[in-house]
């Protein structure tokens, strides 16, 4: 008896062991969706619009229609070397 | 078009589209949020041995359950609104031409300043040169001038179809004895493709539509190219 200890361990939790528990994991539920939905947001979407801003900030129209056209894209202007290998 | 194994939105070509994929990336903000809730929520439930057996209501959690969907709807539905009065808007249009369904091609008339009419038959697979896509190149294609208010006119001839341009974000149904509107607008040069979008018969699946959005002059070069007398024999064209 001499060598029991004099503290006392701390009370264990005896009621409301679901409602704390769902308490709990509820807030990290939520703290772990909307982090989930920042980095979508941060990857994803803030980066596409940023892609179409800088697309249309220096687009030439002239430059990127001469291009294509060379290409052969379109119908109604065929690019230069068709022309000349039909004449 | 669209590249092979895409799950994505086409790249757009229209402000109106632009804006679609914006209102795409904003729902699917709030679809990931719901998903990853319920989702940790099942693995902790499944994964709990807690039971109270005298657990019949909770009304704040059941008043928190009710109130927060109906705000995730109104946050889902402000901008779903404003989008679509936006594809509505026709802003002074600078062009106006008429699309009409046929079976099973489309004819388009440019009728504003000049007389243009011509018919858009898909191009059959033994005519398809090098690099042209199957199902999709069409014998004449719709032009257009890039960065211009459009007004396209969708009716039908025969039975309803649907006039459709995935990148421009754009469809409209064609109904015969009707005439429904669209508003385009190209922001960039390119051809952009599109295939009927409503069940018309047996080759409801071979009348696509191409579109070349190309500047303003070359778009004025291809009117006298298409009023020229010699190229009206080939072009199956009406004056």
């Amino acid at each position: 008896m001499a060598d029991v200890p004099a503290g006392r361990l701390p009370k264990p939790q005896m009621r409301g062991l679901l409602i704390s528990h769902l308490k709990r994991h509820g807030a990290i539920a939520l703290v772990f969706s909307m982090g989930v939905t920042l980095a979508y947001k941060l990857a994803v979407a803030d980066p596409r619009k940023r892609h179409y801003e800088e697309f249309y900030k220096n687009y030439d129209v002239k430059r990127e229609f001469e291009a294509m056209k060379e290409a052969g894209i379109f119908n109604c202007a065929r690019p230069s070397w068709e022309q000349a290998e039909e004449d | 078009m669209a590249t092979p194994a895409q799950l994505g939105l086409m790249d757009a070509a229209s402000p109106v589209m632009e804006e679609m994929i914006y209102f795409h990336d904003h729902v699917m903000l709030v679809l990931i949020l719901i998903t990853c809730l319920i989702f940790y929520s099942m693995l902790v439930l499944i994964s709990s041995k807690y039971i109270y057996r005298f657990l019949t209501d909770g009304h704040v959690i059941e008043t928190v359950w009710t109130v927060i969907p109906a705000i995730i709807l109104v946050v889902v539905a402000l901008p779903s609104l404003k989008l679509l009065y936006l594809t509505d808007e026709l802003d002074n249009p600078q062009l106006t031409i008429k699309s009409v369904g046929h079976q099973w091609y489309w004819s388009y008339e440019y009728t504003d300043y000049y007389d243009i009419e011509f018919d858009s038959y898909m191009l059959p697979l033994g005519d398809l040169s090098k690099g042209d896509a199957r199902l999709l190149e069409v014998d004449n294609r719709v032009v257009l001038p890039v960065d211009t208010s459009v007004r396209v006119l969708v009716t039908a001839a025969d039975v309803i179809h649907s006039w459709t341009v995935p990148s421009l974000g754009l469809k409209m149904d064609a109904v015969p004895g009707r005439l429904n509107q669209l508003a385009l607008q190209c922001s960039r040069v390119g051809t952009f493709y599109g295939q009927c979008s409503e069940i018309c018969g047996a080759n409801h699946s071979f009348m696509p539509i191409v579109i070349e959005a190309v500047p303003v002059e070359v778009f004025e070069g291809w009117c006298d190219m298409m009023l020229d007398e010699e190229s009206l024999g080939s072009l199956n064209m009406k004056r």
